[in-house]
């Protein structure tokens, strides 16, 4: 932003919002420069009265989460080009706007079926799994038109996304062909019954896409569904009724507020599910989340039970806790209780005692910050710890807060601390003497 | 042409316009989806080395102001000497950095001898009137071959250090000698009491010693807990000896 508008006066910020709120924009059009525009504005408030078929598919789109992995930072929505690191090298996300050459301008309702369902492209050619076909196979052919109408109001937009990185032979597509007999069956009769919340989990939600762990081809280890799995150095917890790990201590109204505000009284969305609660679950109905709470509180746990006898080094505790008490009780409180729905309690968390400790020690390493919805718009953050916690430190706070206040889970060492800095935090930058 | 493509008449209609239509629509356009964060940062004070050597005293003016502040705090019973706790290397830092550069004083002239009240009046920045106040001092003792004043003993130097901060020596025309002393006894007590990150307060002994907590911002656990000792050591924002004591 220029300094120039970063200098406009509040009357001006406030007549820019009475632009906006006095003409809608069509569906796909820019907004005007200088402006703010929320994502999922362009979502609302058509100019005329939308066909029905279209509506559905907008809705869906929401639904699929599209938009968090076909928009690139200051790109337009739907243009593509955001890279998706996977463990297998970094893909980046197709053009799916009208245009004819980039996007997908020339693509029948059979194409787009095609693609959604059995991860094959117009050009017969296939589809990486990063596009998460697995799931979206079990959408209906009628969610799949009206998703197809729907693109096909998204003005066109001339952008191709840079070429795939990924090593030999994965580069060849028709290696996908082995994975795809390995990892993918295409769903020969799908329904939206007789859970509609399964529906979602399972079809265009594509939870699992993070929560499910992946066999070391990166398919999904489906008799531990929604077990908690790990992408992009972060860990996905668990999100079935595992009562440590998962959801067990949920009710689905705290799921479904979770989804819609990004916050209730036992956790907040950051990270990767930032987006998601951004550009999908805080967009989409009552009814569909409150389908998916009671859904992934139904879903059973495979991981055996917590070893609760397991203690750590009483010495390693003790030095977390001086550390947590100096540090962290400032928002999580001494007794870990926190503020709901300010900052989140970690006593029963789920995200504190997953099995993989890595989203714990990234947020206490590199911070994090909530997501902003409608509902709850002030974004508070976790600062940065990585600056003045060593190595060691930081295992010993994360080892203290995953077995305190009756959490168990295993002790973090000190050299997980220091693989995840090298990935993701920065060097400590500590005084040589302290104090 | 304006940087901006909307005219002024444009933007206060829309102005008032915005006063008129229900705010609801408006207020989803003020979330803080742009409230910038971004991860592993941080913005943390720049930490001393107490191993390194002096960055901005000479050694002859190192030798005045250990001398100086031992005279201001010694050692007794309570808690250690200024030297003890680092007071002239955190006064070097302090010197060589923004608040010895006068960053954030008005720096132009006029340059009036100003009342008690008119706070910093010296034509030079704080690091500037150090030094040429340590100089002004060690012409004014070195007059018919005086002994340097840390070379002096403990009477001598509390002696001249009281006549400095009553206004009896003179330094000269450019030097206020009460100024001086006011300013060095408050670097000094700085010094003694800041967060030890900045090289003074060795050990957090003067936390230790007035029973400051330190660096915390939560104390709700203990505000009701009458007539109890409060539980918590001093801690600073480098942390305390707890967070790494192996045993």
């Amino acid at each position: 932003m220029s300094p120039a508008r970063r200098a406009l006066p509040l009357v001006g910020l406030v007549g820019l919002a009475a632009i906006l709120v006095a003409r809608p924009l069509p569906s796909g059009a820019q907004p005007p420069p200088g402006a703010t525009v929320t994502p999922g504005a362009l979502q609302t408030a058509p100019a005329t009265p939308e066909d029905p078929q279209v509506a559905q598919g907008r809705y869906l789109a929401v639904v699929g989460d599209c938009e968090g992995c076909h928009d690139r930072p200051g790109g337009t929505p739907y243009a593509g080009g955001l890279p998706l690191r996977t463990p297998f090298g970094t893909i980046y996300s197709a053009n799916l706007t009208q245009d004819r050459e980039t996007g997908i301008g020339a693509w029948t309702a059979d194409d787009f079926w095609n693609a959604m369902h059995k991860g094959v492209r117009r050009d017969g050619a296939k589809l990486y799994p990063a596009f998460p076909y697995p799931y979206f196979t079990h959408i209906t052919r009628a969610e799949s038109d009206a998703l197809y109408a729907y693109f096909r109001t998204i003005a066109p937009v001339s952008y191709r996304p840079p070429a795939n990185k990924l090593p030999f032979p994965l580069n060849l597509r028709f290696m996908v062909g082995f994975w795809n007999a390995l990892y993918f069956k295409v769903d020969d009769h799908p329904s939206t019954g007789p859970s509609p919340g399964r529906h979602i989990v399972e079809g265009l939600g594509h939870c699992g896409a993070c929560h499910t762990p992946k066999t070391f081809l990166g398919g999904d280890k489906n008799d531990h569904a929604l077990e908690g799995g790990q992408l992009d150095n972060w860990a996905a917890p668990a999100i079935n009724s595992d009562v440590r790990r998962g959801l067990g201590s949920w009710s689905s109204a705290e799921i479904a507020e979770y989804l819609k505000t990004g916050r209730n009284a036992r956790a907040n969305a950051s990270a990767s599910m930032a987006d998601v609660v951004r550009y999908s679950t805080s967009l989409m109905n009552d009814a569909d989340l409150a389908a998916i709470g009671d859904d992934l509180r139904g879903r059973p746990s495979h991981a055996g039970p917590v070893n609760t006898s397991l203690k750590p080094d009483p010495k390693l505790m003790a030095r977390g806790e001086a550390i947590y008490v100096d540090e962290c009780a400032t928002c999580h409180a001494v007794d870990g209780k926190a503020q709901p729905g300010l900052f989140p309690p970690l006593p029963g968390a789920g995200v504190t005692q997953s099995t993989d400790p890595t989203t714990v020690i990234r947020f206490i390493l590199s911070g994090t910050q909530t997501v902003a919805t409608n509902a709850r718009p002030t974004p508070f953050a976790m600062p940065s710890f990585g600056w003045k916690l060593t190595d060691d430190e930081v295992a010993a706070v994360a080892t203290y807060v995953r077995n305190s206040w009756g959490n168990v889970a295993p002790a973090v060492g000190p050299s997980e601390v220091g693989k995840l800095r090298g990935k993701v935090g920065k060097p400590i930058q500590k005084p040589s003497a302290r104090v | 042409m304006s940087p901006f493509p909307v005219d002024r008449r444009t933007l206060l209609g829309a102005g008032a316009l915005a006063f008129a239509v229900p705010l609801t629509g408006a207020a989803a356009q003020f979330r803080g989806d742009g409230v910038f964060w971004s991860p592993n940062t941080s913005s943390y004070p720049t930490a001393v080395d107490l191993k390194a050597n002096y960055q901005f005293f000479t050694s002859d003016e190192a030798a005045f102001v250990e001398a100086a502040a031992l005279r201001m705090i010694p050692a007794d019973p309570t808690g250690p000497s200024a030297l003890e706790a680092g007071v002239p290397l955190f006064l070097d830092r302090q010197l060589a950095g923004d608040y010895g550069k006068g960053t954030r004083l008005y720096m132009r002239g006029p340059f009036g001898k100003g009342t008690d009240t008119q706070g910093y009046q010296a034509k030079w920045p704080p690091a500037g009137f150090h030094r040429a106040a340590i100089k002004a001092i060690g012409d004014h003792l070195g007059q018919g071959g005086g002994a340097p004043f840390h070379k002096r003993a403990e009477a001598d130097q509390d002696a001249f250090l009281k006549d400095l901060s009553g206004g009896k020596v003179d330094l000269g025309s450019d030097v206020d000698g009460k100024a001086y002393f006011k300013l060095l006894l408050q670097n000094v007590m700085e010094g003694y009491f800041s967060d030890p990150i900045y090289g003074g307060n060795r050990n957090l002994a003067a936390w230790k010693m007035i029973g400051f907590s330190g660096a915390r911002y939560d104390q709700r656990p203990y505000v009701l807990a009458y007539n109890k000792p409060y539980p918590l050591p001093p801690v600073g924002i480098g942390g305390r000896p707890a967070w790494t004591a192996k045993g």
